[in-house]
């Protein structure tokens, strides 16, 4: 797996997307409910606008100071026992994974939930290198077992309902039990032991690196991150070059902000820093560390005006506010991100070509970039992406552009435009019944397919305007 | 240990910045804002912990106070409760300090089994962990706010204690008690600076662990411990 | 106070009424009117699609128009933002950067002009009615207009108000989304829709007319009896 997920245009997808009933419920209650926790947990702490100002402000200057920051952070890893590779493209992290876990004879790999892991498919990496891969998150593992993409940041599995989730663990893993979550639950819990104690090789994602120590931040619930660190005898630890933080003192104001804003959380049941390998006379955790930083494209962003997408913590608090979303899912997005977030990021990452559509898909409502905790303007990097699409990329539809020609013209021309306005209701009788038009012409079709659309007033406001005044004047 | 393709990686990332590489010289500013300050900012010990005590019950957590004679039996009936056979327990001097030390002595006595970490014996800490009814260990900062635990793992506090059994307890001396994880990771800040190596697993542990992950439904108990209690105790 | 119309293109086209009862109500709480007849539209429509050279030329018209303008008030949220952009979008520019700032910094939505520049929060006006109110995306979230419009409509007299649920999720219009992405816009119209029949309101009332024409257009195709009222029609009510 990459960025990009299946095979079918956008519209076949949302088509599928908005036909899947069970899946748009599930959204939309989930959204409901993070939408409800992320507000609760914000006013809790009554200064909301302050801590996205800290964050933002913290995202800032890491961005700017990358560079230094990855030094110190790469220093400071190696200074604790861990090895560190810069990986310039999925290739090469996948590579240089491979050949860790092949020095090690290594058969066994559990994995704690990582969306930079999937973006460069590390598992189907390891697995042709003939590795045994286990995802341990439970959403992650479901997917694994039913071999399908996540369609969520943070609640991969939400599209499933617990139905095909039996049915998957019965299939695959000899499951008799009932639909109950709190026994699906228990039975991965059992499964998964049992992978967490025969594992030699721990792959784990990073929420936040910090650069002063050296230290790796993974932010769950389940524990299995825990797991994964304490039980193997080797982890590696993969990272977008992005997700650090300069201090202790600003990874507290960025898990904040994270815990609150994906799941409604003060903090998650497990926020777990990591430093190195183990130390002298310890016997949980690694004796041996990798610590793989993943550029993948992400160099191209610094220094452009999408620079702040780099901010980003997925929390996907974008995501759950979108009401696009909501009605399409994760899946219709053709990328393992999906949402406004997904819309920003996959272009950047993967071009255009794949993915033209999916800064259309936004009403610009900007919800997003409302919700958004490190306050990224996400609808206004949606309308710069369509700038590119249209004047760089040429991938604008000549329609369109034709459309958008006349619109300049219109627009800078007061007599064009005021001849608009008077002729806008004889010009619309023809398919003008009862004040309304309900099959309209041309670009109107797809307006009038779902809505009426009115028909113009019978007096124009310029005619009234001017009526007014001379009845004023005289 | 090795950096591996650090300069051609470091070097492109100030190009694309459009500048020079940075490699000393670069301070983190003042922030314009410090909400984080303020959360209970002026609260005293005893408020913290009734802080504590109201998160505790968003947390799915038990919750007990007690002072240090009556420290013996509220572990007991916890363990009782969670029917523990088999106890693991961080080597902490505070075991002596706080008398826990004579209590593992009479739960041994009583039939359970009892297992202090001991880094001498490797693996063998981890194997019976795993089959442990209780996991025991002293918070060393404790999170009003949040409802959080803060152990610094080391040679005597296996991260296994916190992670395989099937139930925790966190003992929490009253004074370990501060408004939130500001105050935390702030100590932590400090003494990096002042080159104290930092432990090489911080834990910052809230409650049982959890899963929503099928529809949304909450599950207690995932892969973590299932049930947790925390014990305030006032300090000796 | 001297305050100019910006009718914006929607109302001009479309709901000359809207514009009426803009100048209307204005001038009954004290306003000198006048109409700049050399306005187009605010560029939106093509700036939203990524066209900024050819959104830039609209622009520049309504620079143009307004120069002479104390204030510049309109009926609507999501224009009077696009208006709000324009320092951002001309920064640098010598000809028009100062032109963008003075005519960003003297603009208004009209309840946001009411309340917050005029000062007033009862226009005197009577409504008879159980009214629902959708708080358009832009209004709310790029011009931060608020409170504004429900401080108004609390002092219409006569009027029942009933409030909108998830009032804030958009309706689906999006400008040109509606007709790029029909079959999503669709979709969320339709909940938009379902939340406006809930309350069992008789009158939707909102600050954008695209919103509206969009929301109105269909709950007539379902052969819902809401009404659709902009809040210059409610504000102007006798």
């Amino acid at each position: 797996m990459s960025i990009r997920i299946g095979t079918n245009s956008f519209e076949h997808r949302v088509q599928e997307g908005i036909k899947n009933d069970f899946m748009r419920g599930a959204v939309s209650s989930a959204q409901g409910r993070f939408r409800s926790g992320r507000l609760k947990a914000a006013e809790e702490l009554g200064n909301w606008e302050d801590w996205r100002t800290l964050g933002e402000e913290i995202r800032n200057h890491t961005m700017e100071n990358l560079d230094f920051y990855l030094q110190q952070l790469s220093d400071q890893v190696s200074k604790r026992g861990g090895s560190v590779f810069f990986a310039e493209t999925a290739e090469e992290a996948n590579d240089y994974i491979q050949n860790v876990i092949k020095k090690k004879n290594g058969k066994k790999v559990v994995k704690s939930k990582s969306m930079v892991t999937e973006e460069i498919g590390l598992n189907k990496a390891l697995e042709e290198a003939g590795s045994e891969v286990v995802e341990t998150d439970l959403g992650e593992w479901i997917l694994q077992l039913d071999e399908d993409p996540p369609s969520h940041i943070v609640t991969p599995a939400l599209h499933k309902n617990k139905e095909q989730i039996r049915e998957t663990f019965a299939a695959k893993k000899g499951y008799d039990k009932t639909d109950k979550p709190e026994e699906l639950a228990l039975f991965a819990r059992e499964q998964l032991r049992k992978d967490f104690l025969s594992a030699d090789i721990g792959i784990t994602g990073c929420n936040f690196a910090v650069a002063e120590s050296g230290a790796v931040t993974l932010v769950t619930n389940e524990g299995n991150a825990r797991l994964v660190t304490s039980l193997p005898d080797t982890q590696i630890t993969v990272m977008g070059m992005e997700r650090l933080v300069p201090t202790w003192e600003d990874l507290e104001v960025l898990v904040s902000l994270l815990t609150r804003s994906a799941v409604g959380q003060k903090l998650t049941s497990y926020v777990t820093s990591l430093t190195g390998t183990r130390l002298e006379g310890e016997v949980d955790g690694p004796e041996e560390f990798h610590l793989v930083i993943v550029d993948n494209g992400r160099s191209k962003i610094l220094g452009t005006e999408f620079q702040s997408a780099l901010h980003c913590i997925r929390c996907a608090a974008c995501i759950n506010a979108c009401p696009v979303y909501r009605h399409v899912g994760g899946h219709s997005y053709g990328s393992i991100y999906p949402g406004p977030i997904g819309a920003v990021l996959t272009p950047l990452l993967d071009g255009y070509d794949d993915h033209k559509e999916l800064p259309y898909a936004s009403t610009l409502c900007a919800a997003c970039t409302e919700a958004c905790p490190v306050k990224i303007p996400l609808h206004e990097h949606l309308i710069r992406h369509r700038q590119i699409i249209v004047e760089k990329e040429n991938k604008a539809p000549k329609a369109e552009k034709l459309a958008m020609k006349g619109f300049a013209k219109w627009g800078s021309s007061p007599a064009a435009y005021k001849m608009s306005t008077k002729m806008a209701r004889t010009a619309l009788k023809p398919w003008t019944k009862d004040e309304k038009i309900e099959n309209g012409p041309g670009p109107m079709k797809a307006w009038t397919d779902a809505r009426d659309f009115p028909a113009p007033s019978k007096q124009s406001f310029r005619s009234w305007y001017k009526s007014r005044r001379k009845g004023d004047e005289s | 240990m090795a950096i591996q393709n650090r300069e051609s990686f470091l070097n492109n990332l100030a190009e694309n910045l459009g500048r020079s590489r940075r490699k000393e010289g670069v301070e983190r500013p003042e922030w314009s804002v410090s909400p984080q300050w303020e959360v209970y900012q002026g609260y005293s010990e005893d408020q913290l912990v009734d802080v504590l005590e109201k998160q505790c019950k968003v947390i799915h957590t038990d919750f007990r106070k007690t002072d240090a004679a009556g420290l013996q039996d509220v572990l007991k009936e916890t363990v009782d409760r969670y029917q523990g056979k088999s106890i693991i327990a961080a080597d902490d001097s505070r075991n002596q300090e706080y008398s826990l030390d004579s209590f593992y002595q009479r739960m041994e006595a009583d039939g359970v089994e009892v297992h202090i970490w001991d880094a001498g014996k490797g693996k063998e800490n981890q194997v019976f962990a795993e089959r442990a009814d209780v996991g025991i260990t002293f918070s060393d900062a404790t999170l009003a706010e949040s409802g959080t635990v803060t152990l610094f793992n080391s040679k005597g506090n296996g991260r296994s204690i916190s992670l395989l059994p099937k139930t925790y307890i966190a003992v929490i001396p009253k004074s370990t008690i501060v408004p939130r994880i500001t105050q935390a990771t702030k100590h932590i800040h400090e003494a990096n600076q002042q080159g104290h190596e930092v432990s090489s697993c911080v834990s910052f542990i809230t409650g049982p662990s959890n899963s929503a992950d099928i529809e949304m439904n909450l599950i207690v108990g995932v892969h973590g411990p299932i049930k947790v209690t925390y014990i305030v105790v006032e300090d000796k | 106070m001297k305050a100019s119309l910006f009718i914006t293109c929607l109302c001009d086209i479309m709901s000359s009424d809207v514009g009426k009862d803009t100048v209307e109500v204005l001038e009954k709480v004290g306003c000198e009117v006048d109409f700049p007849e050399l306005q187009t539209c605010c560029g939106q429509p093509a700036y939203n699609s990524g066209y900024l050279k050819e959104s830039k030329e609209s622009m520049k018209q309504m620079m143009r128009a307004f120069k002479d303008s104390e204030y510049v008030v309109g009926p609507s949220g999501s224009c009077v933002a696009m208006l709000h952009e324009y320092p951002h979008i001309f920064k640098g520019d010598p000809e028009w950067e100062e032109a963008a700032n003075d005519l960003a910094g003297k603009s208004y939505e009209l309840t946001q002009f009411l309340v917050d520049v005029m000062g007033i929060t009862d226009v005197g006006s009577k409504f008879q009615g159980r009214v629902t109110y959708h708080p358009s995306c832009h209004m709310t979230r790029l011009l931060g207009v608020r409170d504004a419009p429900m401080t108004l409509l609390e002092n219409v007299k006569g009027l029942e108000f009933v409030a909108l649920p998830v009032k804030e999720d958009c309706c689906g219009f999006g400008g040109t989304f509606s007709v790029k992405n029909p079959v999503i816009s669709e979709q969320m119209v339709e909940e938009k829709t379902e939340h406006v029949t809930e309350t069992g309101a008789e009158y939707l009332v909102g600050g954008d007319m695209g919103c509206l024409m969009n929301i109105g257009g269909r709950l007539t195709r379902n052969g819902k009896p809401v009404k659709v009222l902009h809040i210059a029609n409610i504000l102007n009510y006798q």
